[in-house]
């Protein structure tokens, strides 16, 4: 047996000064400089702390969740296995792990006196339970709308209902508990794990929840979520926080002290994220002192809030923004053509004049501080001439091509698409291709682009914890529509890299995948940067997290505002 | 609103009617002379005159390629550094590295181009539901009394309706593009001048040569259309003139709000605009330039209309 050892996260670099250029940045944490000033009690007992957010949250239940608002609820009122702090995992509710040689069996040794908001104790059989439901779920619970993590994690559910389109079998073997010990065993390895069991969709729900919701109604793949996910009252955790409020009208959820936490309690009695789509109303209402802090603050204010005494703490770099090339779409299925529009892109330019300081330019579909980051991949390095030059060898001088961006929203990876499409859609037509915009809706943009109709369209990832298979798996494990080429090499070599238990080979095998790809060149890797945060001058911030997984426990107010 | 809309309308109609019973001198000469002296109308005059030029000549004298982004490398957005006006760029870059004056003068057509064809959409088919309704109601019988009351009603329903909204619900219908702002603009000013020509018809229906024509027996249609309407038509083309200023300022805010031209590059004063806003705090001269641009064309069209307007009222006629 090997025992999983857990280490503190690493802070290495300076976070200050130019960080433009990948040698002088720390990609995943960059240290705090902040002390811990005193806390303001009184204020924290009586004043609601108020987080504007981007977004709605979509359920309250986690594992029927894939989207970074509904995380960013889920995550002060539930527990996973383990934790992540930096990108590092860290222990959750189990205090430790153990994993057989071969990584098909992994102990978990849960703390003890953890209950759950609704009375109910933390122990193996509770995990059990949890680990069970999943496995287990049916019908429409078992679509990708529904249980996308689950399923990307494990492959598929006990039953795959053929309906659903799952083809794989699922790796989970089954669950044993003894005392406060839980046992996973999975029917091979993935270098998901450990990783997996920090994901915010695998948090562990209060067994009485789960026998409360057992009898819900098995929906249709595209029924919306269940009623008890909309609302409070149904699901209990295990952490810091307890939902108090979720109103659907004034787009608040509203969060309580649970003051029985196994950890540090939190500071502030009341938590409420409030919803401010646009980024503008975000930074006027924090100015306003109508909320003490929001996500997704565009670059340029970052500047100025700072100037005028706000906090805008800088976030490890862990996402990664692309231009997708869908071969189904004649002639990108040409690789020449391909490498002729990548270098016909300035990524430098994105990079240095609409990304957040901090940003860098990608040279593969995973950020640097990931193992498995390959130095000797292809670079397609802006070259203008060149792109014409082999534009016109490929017989495609007078290419037209439709290029669809996302409008009324912004990305952790991508703070201002349309400045984005300007740009890149600007140096293609310099290379003499006449690009089509084609702008759509965020609602719609995501179903579209993975139907395959854009033949080019900007997208990107966060990464749920330190994987590469969590950024490559994501998009290259199999042929899809949303990048429309079959390369049986690029498949195999990531899902080698996927299954080999030994980390040392695993890091070469990670290597070799990335080079694979961007030999292959589905896409054309732009940036990874670092999306912004800001807070109040009178709230000492949480740590902030590269992967957006902020611990709104450590927030607590230095003064009353 | 409405009501405020159409008494003023009505006015206009009064105005010219009572104008042509003035006894020397043809209406329009008259007007005309009167005009060359008016400050208002000198001043309106030449701010439209320079704009249809550089409107007309615009990208022939750009310095550069409007939609080029030749300076993108020196701007940055993440750092609200937009390099300001300077020898190459009078009124600087914008948010991609484009000059900015070379955008302001070939924006200036794509403005000019919206306003007349919106007006023109709007003054054609407004005069002709106008002028059919009119007709029928002199000279329909009880029948073309009904034709006309259908007519006016709805285009009293269609006058209450905020111009914006108008214009906003049928951009909507035909998705954007700079086609659909010209129409989207131009529909919403249809029931103005189907009013008014209806209005200044009936007026002249009443008048002695309408009468005598009857009496000889000319044919009804021909009395509507060879005598009647060109007499008509004066207040009609006044209107026109101020309306093309309305219809600049709906179409930059139709563009303003995404549903304009599709071609996000495009160099059009309504879009640059709402490009701008983003960067309202670090670089307010993206949004004054084109905001300039469009108030002094609208003054300048809104200043030419109201001095065609006053010389045509005799209440406001000097003592020459």
């Amino acid at each position: 047996m090997a025992l999983g050892l857990f280490t503190a996260c690493g802070s290495d670099g300076d976070a200050g000064g130019d960080a433009d250029t990948a040698e002088d940045f720390d990609f995943s944490c960059p240290e705090r400089t902040d002390g811990e000033p005193a806390a303001d009690t009184a204020a924290n007992e009586s004043q609601p702390f108020v987080f504007g957010t981007p977004g709605d949250p979509t359920s309250l239940d986690p594992i029927l969740a894939s989207d970074g608002e509904t995380f960013r609820v889920n995550r002060q009122v539930f527990d996973t296995l383990l934790d992540a702090d930096c990108t590092d995992t860290v222990p959750g509710l189990a205090e430790s792990y153990e994993q057989n040689e071969e990584g098909t069996e992994w102990t978990f040794h849960l703390r003890e006196g953890v209950t759950f908001h609704d009375g109910e104790v933390l122990d193996g059989a509770a995990v059990c339970k949890n680990f069970e439901r999943w496995a287990n779920f049916k019908g429409g619970y078992q679509s990708p709308n529904f249980t996308y993590y689950y399923s990307s994690v494990f492959g598929g559910f006990a039953e795959n209902d053929p309906a659903m389109g799952i083809e794989t079998e699922s790796i989970y073997k089954g669950c044993t508990a003894d005392g406060l010990d839980a046992t996973i065993s999975l029917s091979k390895y993935t270098s998901s794990f450990p990783g997996a069991f920090t994901l915010e969709s695998l948090s562990i729900i209060s067994p009485a929840s789960i026998d409360a919701v057992a009898d819900a109604a098995i929906p249709t793949a595209d029924s919306p979520l269940p009623e008890y996910t909309q609302t409070v009252g149904t699901l209990a955790g295990t952490g810091p926080y307890k939902l108090e409020n979720w109103d659907h009208s004034s787009q608040e959820v509203v969060l309580t002290r649970n003051d029985d936490y196994f950890g540090e309690p939190a500071k502030v009695k009341t938590v409420i994220f409030k919803t401010i789509s646009d980024e503008t109303a975000r930074r006027q209402a924090l100015e306003a002192g109508d909320i003490h802090g929001y996500d997704l603050a565009a670059p340029a204010d970052a500047q100025a809030l700072i100037e005028a005494g706000y906090q805008v703490p800088v976030r490890g770099v862990f996402n990664l923004l692309y231009l997708a090339y869908t071969q189904s779409h004649s002639p990108l299925d040409d690789h020449a053509v391909r490498e002729a529009l990548s270098y016909a892109i300035d990524r430098e330019r994105i990079v240095n004049s609409v990304l957040p300081a901090g940003g860098m330019v990608a040279t593969q579909f995973i950020p640097p501080s990931l193992e498995g980051y390959s130095e000797d991949v292809a670079t397609y390095d802006y070259d203008a001439e060149k792109a014409k030059q082999m534009l016109a060898d490929a017989g495609a001088e007078d290419l037209t091509i439709t290029f669809c961006y996302p409008t009324d929203v912004t990305r952790p990876y991508m703070p201002a698409p349309k400045d984005i499409f300007d740009m890149i859609s600007s140096d293609l037509q310099n290379a003499g291709v006449t690009v089509e915009a084609k702008p759509i809706t965020w609602v719609d943009y995501i179903p579209t682009t993975r139907s395959g109709e854009c033949p080019l369209y900007l997208l990107g990832w966060t990464g749920d914890f330190a994987d590469p298979y969590n950024f490559l798996g994501t998009w290259f494990a199999t042929e899809s529509t949303e990048w429309g080429f079959n390369n049986p090499e690029v498949f195999d070599s990531i899902a080698a890299a996927n299954t080999e238990p030994d980390e040392a080979k695993r890091v070469e095998l990670w290597k070799a995948a990335n080079e694979a790809v961007m030999e292959e060149l589905p896409g054309l890797p732009i940036s990874s940067s670092p999306p912004s945060i800001a807070f109040a001058p009178n709230v000492y911030p949480p740590d902030v997290s590269p992967l957006t997984r902020e611990d709104f426990s450590q927030v607590y107010f230095t003064t009353a505002s | 609103m409405t009501t405020a809309k159409i008494e003023k309308l009505d006015r206009l109609i009064e105005a010219t009617a009572t104008a042509r019973d003035a006894k020397t001198g043809s209406l329009w000469r008259q007007s005309i002379r009167r005009m060359r002296h008016s400050p208002m109308a000198l001043t309106g005059a030449i701010i439209v005159g320079l704009f249809v030029l550089v409107a007309v000549v615009g990208p022939w004298v750009a310095p550069y390629d409007p939609t080029a982004q030749t300076w993108g490398r020196e701007v940055f957005l993440n750092q609200n550094i937009f390099p300001g006006p300077r020898p190459e760029n009078w009124f600087g870059l914008d948010h991609l590295g484009r000059d900015m004056f070379s955008r302001m003068i070939v924006g200036a057509r794509q403005t000019l181009l919206v306003g007349v064809v919106a007006t023109f959409i709007g003054f054609i088919a407004g005069a002709f539901i106008g002028g059919v309704a009119a007709a029928a109601g002199t000279f329909g019988g009880r029948w073309g009394e009904r034709v006309e009351a259908v007519i006016m009603r709805a285009v009293d329903v269609a006058l209450a309706i905020p111009m914006l909204l108008l214009a906003l619900s049928v951009a909507a219908l035909l998705g954007p593009s700079l086609r659909t702002v010209m129409i989207a603009v131009g529909v919403a000013q249809i029931p103005i001048f189907a009013r008014l020509l209806r209005g200044s018809m009936l007026a002249q229906a009443h008048s002695d040569y309408v009468l005598a024509a009857i009496a000889i027996g000319v044919p009804k249609g021909r009395i509507v259309v060879s005598h009647i309407l060109p007499n008509s038509l004066g207040p009609v083309i006044v209107q026109a003139t101020l309306v093309l200023a309305t219809a600049i300022i709906e179409a930059a805010a139709l563009s303003y709000l995404g549903l304009g031209n599709p071609d996000p590059g495009s160099a059009e004063w309504g879009t640059m605009l709402a490009d701008a806003q983003r960067f309202l705090s670090g670089a307010p001269q993206l949004a004054i330039y084109p905001a300039v641009g469009i108030i002094v064309t609208a003054l300048g069209f809104t200043l030419l209309g109201e001095a065609m307007r006053e010389s045509l009222d005799p209440r406001l006629r000097r003592q020459e």
